[in-house]
């Protein structure tokens, strides 16, 4: 069924072009998290030499090998994929049955994108998700995480991929009227 | 009919409700990351702590001094204040990072490495005793000790809070320390006030995660740099700051 709908989907390219887009920005977005301050410095700054503006934010990336474990990369790029995958399938369902939208998963997808932004703050000692649970006055429960945090970033993406289910159960469903049993 | 109706819009509300609470949640932990730093973990200290939550500020750097501990030539152009955890994984790979970075630019004098005390109590409760044997190591054997120090404890951690205690006087004995006049020092509480000024400078300029790095131009620009980057990220921070 889900082979179904992602066929029906992104065998047209403007499908394929969104989720694309927006997977490449949600990973190049979580890479570059920890050093927004940075990229954002240098891309402005008058200083910087045009050819430094896009050497450097490119040889950022390649953090995902040096600040990342492989658990955390493996699942941030998972998030970055569906997250792409689910705005693509979303977009194409908006356009055919807009009042249905919120049976789609929609609430699964954002919080499985909020839950993932907690897991990929944790690929640097206490970054993102430290600060976050700081904020809520829940610090020490990573003391208590098994897998100080990545639990988060685990949870981002099962919640993705039920959203991308739930969205492609809903695409191949056939707009009928049910008879009630 | 009307179970319908309240079914839809139930699902009408469940996006934007949803939308607000993953805005709010991303929203709130990048103004909060990006500006200010998390608790050192030393409950004794909340006044300390709220001064370095209202601050962020690169300029905020403590000068880099004769005092501090620095692999290189301290004229250098480009220094890398680097402000670390020895049980934190990722500064356990910068730390070949940046010796790799040392090998390339350090024997020419173009870069100077200064490490900075960042133990982040809350996820690595041994690494503060680390650090203090870090400077105990330098009070006996001065900096090349100290660095002899660093680099065969980033080399024998596991990271993650998973070096045994008893293993820092071996260390010393294996970088050439009078064990003895380590133990009396590590047991001391003299360098406490100096670790945490280190880990309050380090909040201060906006780290809250380690390895928090600040690279120091040749004008004096200073460039933020979190997490374990690559050494080209590095080298081409380098080329900038030496511009």
């Amino acid at each position: 069924m889900i082979l179904d709908a992602l066929q029906k989907v992104f065998r047209k390219p403007a499908y394929v072009v969104i989720a694309l887009v927006v997977s490449a920005s949600v990973f190049v977005l979580a890479v570059w998290l920890p050093n927004i301050r940075l990229v954002a410095g240098v891309v402005s700054s008058s200083d910087v030499p045009f050819v430094s503006k896009i050497q450097l934010p490119l040889s950022l990336l390649g953090s995902i090998g040096t600040n990342f474990t492989p658990l955390s990369a493996t699942y941030t790029i998972a998030i970055a994929i569906l997250f792409g995958m689910y705005i693509a399938m979303i977009t194409y369902f908006l356009k055919r049955r807009i009042r249905e939208v919120g049976q789609t998963g929609v609430a699964t997808g954002f919080l499985g994108i909020a839950s993932g932004v907690l897991g990929v703050g944790c690929a640097a000692c206490g970054s993102f998700l430290l600060t976050t649970l700081t904020l809520v006055g829940a610090g020490g429960i990573l003391t208590l995480l098994p897998l100080g945090g990545s639990e988060f970033g685990i949870i981002g993406a099962i919640l993705l991929a039920v959203a991308v289910y739930m969205i492609a159960k809903k695409i191949i469903d056939p707009q009928v009227c049910k008879v009630e049993n | 009919m009307e179970e319908n109706k309240e079914t839809i819009q139930k699902n009408t509300l469940a996006m934007p409700i949803a939308v607000v609470i993953a805005g709010a949640l991303i929203a709130g932990a990048v103004i909060y990351s990006g500006g200010k730093a998390p608790a050192s973990g030393t409950a004794n200290q909340p006044q300390q702590q709220q001064v370095a939550q209202q601050t962020g500020d690169l300029e905020q750097m403590a000068p880099v001094t004769s005092k501090d501990h620095i692999r290189g030539d301290i004229n250098a152009p480009v220094k890398i204040v680097e402000y670390s955890d020895t049980e934190c994984p990722f500064c356990k790979r910068f730390q070949d990072t940046m010796n790799d970075v040392m090998d390339t630019y350090g024997k020419d004098g173009k870069v100077a490495w200064v490490y900075r005390h960042f133990p982040i109590d809350q996820l690595h409760s041994k690494a503060r005793k680390e650090a203090v044997a870090m400077e105990c190591a330098n009070e006996l054997g001065g900096n090349d000790k100290f660095w002899e120090f660093a680099d065969r404890l980033y080399e024998v951690t596991p990271a993650n809070n998973g070096l045994d205690p008893a293993e820092l006087p071996k260390i010393a004995q294996f970088v050439g320390l009078d064990t003895a006049k380590f133990n009396t020092c590590l047991t001391s509480t003299k360098y406490d006030k100096h670790i945490q000024d280190e880990v309050e400078n380090a909040q201060a300029t906006g780290g809250n995660g380690t390895p928090w790095s600040i690279v120091v131009g040749k004008d004096g620009k200073k460039y933020p740099l979190s997490g374990a980057q690559p050494i080209s990220a590095i080298k081409q921070l380098i080329d900038l700051a030496s511009k």
